[in-house]
């Protein structure tokens, strides 16, 4: 009886019900303010990210302690050492690891010559268009987003599909690889004691009241993170902020290499208990200790940073898209090993890393 | 499908749903509104599930149960003025009161019991759906609705 007095009710209320129009208008409304502060936020974390990436530049190579250290030493043989130019993927996820949507919000190509001479660290825009099996044309970011899947994200197959992708769109072959997560940069540049940055201009933090001066500084980790945060009020936005991660980069190689990180398994094992794991790395066929020697020989000369030549597509989706004029010529010459010809013709595409 | 898609077809229906919940239209459209806006937000994630519908429901359900902690229940509490467009019944003076006095014990329940009595008795679900929506379990969602029964049947014996 109550029952049938309840199903009264409630279908006596219904008149109440507001009209859909209005209430459709207003979602749209604060979905897109909404939107327009998240991606806001995303951009500020990406440059953290970035870090992470960089980080990896020392991480790759050495985030397996128990290999790095033992397979040389109880084989007694030298592994064989790589020739040939190689390529490095390092992709820097925003937020920890359980996070349910992860976005590869920094994506850097480390290109390591044939004759080893330096080490070319090729920003890839996280807004450059391109195609990902099985969702279609979207922003490269995605990628790892898409590969991780849902509820439980998996960065490893995330590392998987971007790596697909970044080999699709630039064609060429990727070696080795690692997904850095955001509380690694902080660790990392606190182990090897801060990190030497030198900037071409005054930033002031937008989340701290930390003011990065112009000229050389030494940052710690949470300092470093501030900075790589930084990308407001620069006159290129994210990409600026993409060059001071590789300024950043280069302070770091320069320090690792000053330390001897690389080479002494005391240090190493003593970064990697600091650091610690979350980190998803791959190295295909290349054994960890071949890496190693790589990217000890390649912190011999100062690295080369660039941005991958793009242009921004002004309407709606707004992304980047390779630069018809200069990128053929530059993905020409990464895949023919000859970086070192194409900087030498472009000067004013190298970031200046002071 | 996609987000219009959805709107287009469950907008209503959810509208419906949030009025029977809240029992006040505004509080309705405030509830369905913040919903709505993380669906469309995260539409992929939503887009993926087996039923899109009861997903967004029981996002819709949560919501409303999580009273304290939603910022739709701010943004209604700010509004101060308590709504006063509800359509006046048009039946008898005495049988609209008893009428009115139902809907007025219902806003008195928990509102997890108030849930389980919209999902039974205005949606007609099956208890094990109710369960899922509410995320508990299906004994959980039977003791709850009688619990209600009880309470709203105590109710009337003091009123006659």
């Amino acid at each position: 009886m109550i029952e049938d007095d309840l199903r009264a009710a409630f279908a006596r209320h219904e008149t109440l019900t507001p009209s859909t129009g209005p209430v459709r208008a207003a979602i749209e409304r604060t979905v897109v303010r909404r939107r327009r502060h998240r991606f806001r936020l995303r951009l500020r974390l990406g440059g953290t990210a970035l870090a992470l990436v960089v980080a990896a530049l020392v991480g790759v190579p050495a985030f397996t302690p128990d290999r790095t250290v033992t397979v040389p030493l109880l084989t007694g043989s030298a592994p064989p050492t790589p020739t040939g130019a190689l390529n490095v993927l390092l992709v820097g996820a925003d937020g920890p690891a359980d996070r349910p949507y992860r976005f590869a919000d920094s994506v850097l190509l480390v290109h390591v010559p044939a004759d080893r001479s330096r080490l070319y660290l090729v920003s890839l825009p996280r807004d450059l268009e391109v195609s990902i099996p099985g969702h279609g044309r979207d922003k490269l970011n995605a990628a790892l987003s898409f590969g991780a899947g849902q509820p439980r994200p998996d960065l490893a197959r995330g590392y998987a599909l971007t790596r697909r992708v970044v080999s699709d769109t630039i064609g060429v072959r990727i070696d080795a690889g690692a997904v850095l997560t955001y509380p690694v940069v902080r660790k990392l540049a606190d182990a090897v004691g801060g990190v030497p940055v030198c900037l071409p201009a005054e930033i002031r933090s937008a989340h701290t009241r930390r003011v990065f001066p112009a000229g050389c500084q030494q940052l710690d980790g949470a300092a470093s993170v501030d900075l790589l945060r930084q990308r407001q009020g620069m006159p290129d936005g994210s990409l600026d902020r993409d060059r001071n991660a590789q300024r950043y980069a280069a302070g770091l190689l320069r320090r690792v290499d000053e330390r001897g990180v690389l080479t002494d398994p005391v240090l190493l094992s003593k970064l990697l208990t600091q650091v610690g794991t979350g980190l998803v790395t791959e190295t295909g066929e290349t054994s960890l200790p071949a890496l190693l020697s790589v990217a000890t020989k390649g912190t011999g000369a100062a690295p080369v940073a660039m941005v991958l030549p793009v242009e921004y597509v002004e309407k709606p989706n707004y992304r980047f898209r390779l630069d018809p004029a200069l990128g053929p010529g530059f993905l020409t010459a990464l895949r023919e090993d000859r970086l070192g010809e194409w900087t030498a013709a472009h000067p004013d595409r190298v970031t200046g890393l002071g | 499908m996609t987000y219009e898609e959805f709107a287009d077809s469950r907008l209503g229906a959810l509208l419906r749903y949030a009025v029977m919940l809240t029992g006040d239209p505004h509080q309705a459209q405030d509830l369905v509104q913040d919903t709505m806006v993380r669906v469309q937000l995260n539409w992929r994630r939503v887009a993926r599930t087996d039923s899109p519908e009861r997903y967004v429901r029981r996002m819709l359900t949560n919501q409303y149960v999580d009273w304290r902690r939603g910022s739709w229940a701010r943004r209604v509490l700010l509004r101060g003025e308590p709504d006063v467009g509800v359509p006046a019944p048009t039946d008898h003076a005495q049988s609209a009161v008893d009428r009115d006095q139902l809907w007025s014990w219902l806003s008195r329940l928990p509102r997890r019991q108030r849930a389980t009595l919209v999902l039974r008795y205005y949606e007609d679900l099956p208890d094990a759906e109710i369960a899922e929506i509410l995320g508990c379990a299906v004994g959980t969602v039977r003791s709850s609705i009688s619990r209600a029964l009880a309470t709203l049947r105590a109710e009337y014996v003091e009123a006659c």
